[in-house]
């Protein structure tokens, strides 16, 4: 095969497959497409997961809510069993109205909010005591294992007992849940870290209180949020429990009248409120991780 | 244990390293039932710059590490002097990748000055410009500089390393023999210099010794000018001599002997 060199309106020299197919001599940049024998733009990790897509996290869910719509439309759905998206709104336009939902949301997010950060906090006091004290690891590690094969389900009884139906035991509830996730991975990360990095540490003279600041917590950062992650899962896990139980309250009582009522427009607006905010703590989690681990290089990047 | 570590900084320390750098006396480490460094004497001057060659697995980095004071939990016995200031470089550049070029370089560092000097120390293996960068970001060449330049910004008494260029191509290996040469001649610290290269001890080196079988077969004085040459007759009989100390002969040499 003769290779011809054309030059394109770039300037840059193109190697092409045959004269046959080499552009004309004045035409514009060929783009990025190569042809055959033609030189190929390296620019993407070959074994990566390929370039990322805007926004395409929403793609899943944006499809299943066309689907319903376009089902509910044919009049294929009951809409006892299950209302179709634009009653959906119209509930919520009511609810708004009243401002029932605005109280909902608003007990609600407070609830997994205190609950959140008071566990975040109490999960990293307690892995940052048994990860970094040998007494610590006796007295928390062994304790936060058997907790966490309790699921907290089983607890609720006994914490009913103790601490009522109030606002109290759901924060309790919820706190507890993330507690474990945030413990059980910052502690991994903090006794899991690398030996060459503490043989480093003593190289340099560090002291006890720099070796934490400069490498064990830094080190441990990437543990705590994989912790994180799960624990905002586990928080609205928690929400969704306790506001089964005897609420007055919140997203869930108004789920749960309206099932009383079978009003199922409520319910699903209910639903979809749980799966915005999860997806979007999610989403401000990864946001916030990305940017404090900003020196990690990793495939997703 | 390791027992008698005398590391630590104070006045009796230093007085009795007096003209010594380091000063090694009848040192042992054992793992298990295998002695790797028996009842071993070393002396390294103030400023002296020496090679530690030895096959692999004769102890060179057992030797290094208990100097280094990092062998805890290694059973022997036996004194270390080593003078205040010590900076050990490993093979790998064992830069923290969550800290930048300049935190990494002052980790540790005390004095108000600290990033001033992390400064000037980078400027001093050019890389004055990379301050901000992640340890990811620098190739493997100029990550081990930056290494040196952490292990020299403490003005060290005493530097210690161990195959320091051994995972780097060799055209950058010979910018690091230059470098790490200049480097010496300016901060004149007392060196020693683990290698598995018999020309890189030649190159760089006062003072060559070979480790085997738990104690030095060979002490060599490198008696050439500065600026040193590989296909010099000289540097050829040092390289002759080292070689036979560890057991790899040139084949004409060794069908001579047989
Ligand atoms: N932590 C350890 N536990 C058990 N044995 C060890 C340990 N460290 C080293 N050894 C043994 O001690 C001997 C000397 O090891 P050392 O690492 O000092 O060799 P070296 O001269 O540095 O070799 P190389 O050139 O391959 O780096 C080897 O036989 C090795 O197997
Ligand atoms: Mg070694």
């Amino acid at each position: 095969m003769n290779l011809d060199i054309a030059r394109t309106g770039g300037g840059t020299a193109t190697v092409t497959g045959g004269p046959q197919k080499a552009p004309p001599a004045s035409a514009p940049p060929p783009g990025p497409a190569p042809e055959a024998g033609g030189l190929v733009p390296a620019l993407q990790r070959r074994l990566g997961r390929g370039k990322s897509i805007p926004f395409g996290r929403l793609l899943g869910p944006l499809l299943i809510i066309a689907t319903w719509w376009a089902a509910s439309a044919a009049g294929w759905l009951d809409p006892r069993k299950l209302s179709s998206p634009t009653s959906v709104l119209y509930s919520a336009q009511d609810l708004w109205t009243s401002g029932r939902l605005q109280d909902s949301v608003q007990t609600s997010l407070s609830r997994a909010l205190l609950g959140l950060l008071i566990g975040v906090a109490a999960g990293v006091v307690l892995a940052l005591a048994s990860g970094l004290s040998r007494i610590g690891d006796a007295f928390v590690d062994g304790t936060l294992q058997v907790k966490r094969s309790i699921p907290n389900l089983a607890l609720l009884p006994l914490l009913i007992l103790w601490l009522g139906i109030g606002e109290t035991m759901k924060v309790v509830v919820i706190a507890l849940g993330v507690l474990v996730s945030v413990y059980i991975n910052t502690h991994a990360a903090l006794v899991s870290i690398d030996a060459r990095y503490v043989e480093l540490a003593e190289a340099q003279g560090l002291s006890r209180w720099q070796f934490l600041r400069k490498v064990v917590l830094p080190a441990a950062l990437p543990g705590f949020f994989t912790g994180l992650r799960l624990a905002v899962t586990a928080a609205w896990l928690g929400l969704i429990v306790v506001e089964q139980i005897n609420a007055t309250s919140g997203i869930g009582y108004m789920m749960f009248q309206a099932q009383q009522y079978a009003q199922s427009g409520i319910i699903l607006v209910g639903l979809v409120l749980y799966g915005t905010f999860g997806f979007a703590s999610d989403a401000l989690v990864r946001l916030v991780e990305g940017r404090v681990l900003s020196w990690r290089r990793t495939i997703t990047a | 244990m390791a027992s008698n570590h005398h590391r630590l900084s104070g006045a009796p320390v230093a007085e009795a390293v007096d003209s010594a750098a380091v000063r090694i006396t009848d040192l042992t480490r054992s793992f298990g039932d295998r002695r790797v460094l028996d009842h071993i004497d070393l002396t390294i001057a103030r400023g002296e710059f020496t090679a530690l060659l030895g096959r692999s697995g004769s102890g060179k980095s057992t030797l290094l590490r208990a100097v280094a004071g990092l062998d805890h939990g290694t059973v022997g016995s036996g004194e270390i002097l080593v003078p205040e200031r010590v900076s050990l470089v490993f093979q790998d550049s064992r830069l923290l990748p969550w800290s930048k070029i300049l935190d990494n370089v002052v980790l540790g560092l005390p004095g108000k000055d600290a990033r001033g000097r992390g400064r000037a120390a980078l400027d001093e293996v050019s890389l004055a410009k990379r301050e901000s960068a992640w340890p990811h970001e620098l190739s493997g060449g100029e990550q081990q500089r930056a290494a040196l330049a952490r292990s020299l910004v403490s003005e060290p008494e005493l530097l210690l390393a161990d195959e320091p260029f051994g995972s780097l191509d060799a055209l950058t290996r010979i910018r690091m023999h230059r470098l790490l040469r200049r480097l010496y001649e300016t901060h004149r610290p007392a060196v020693l210099l683990v290698t598995h290269d018999v020309d890189e001890a030649v190159i760089l080196a006062d003072r060559v010794l070979v480790l085997d079988d738990g104690d030095f077969v060979q002490d060599l004085r490198i008696d050439l000018p500065a600026e040193r040459d590989p296909g010099d007759p000289g540097f050829q009989h040092y390289r002759t001599t080292l070689l036979g100390a560890l057991g790899v002969l040139p084949a004409h040499r060794t069908k001579e002997q047989s």
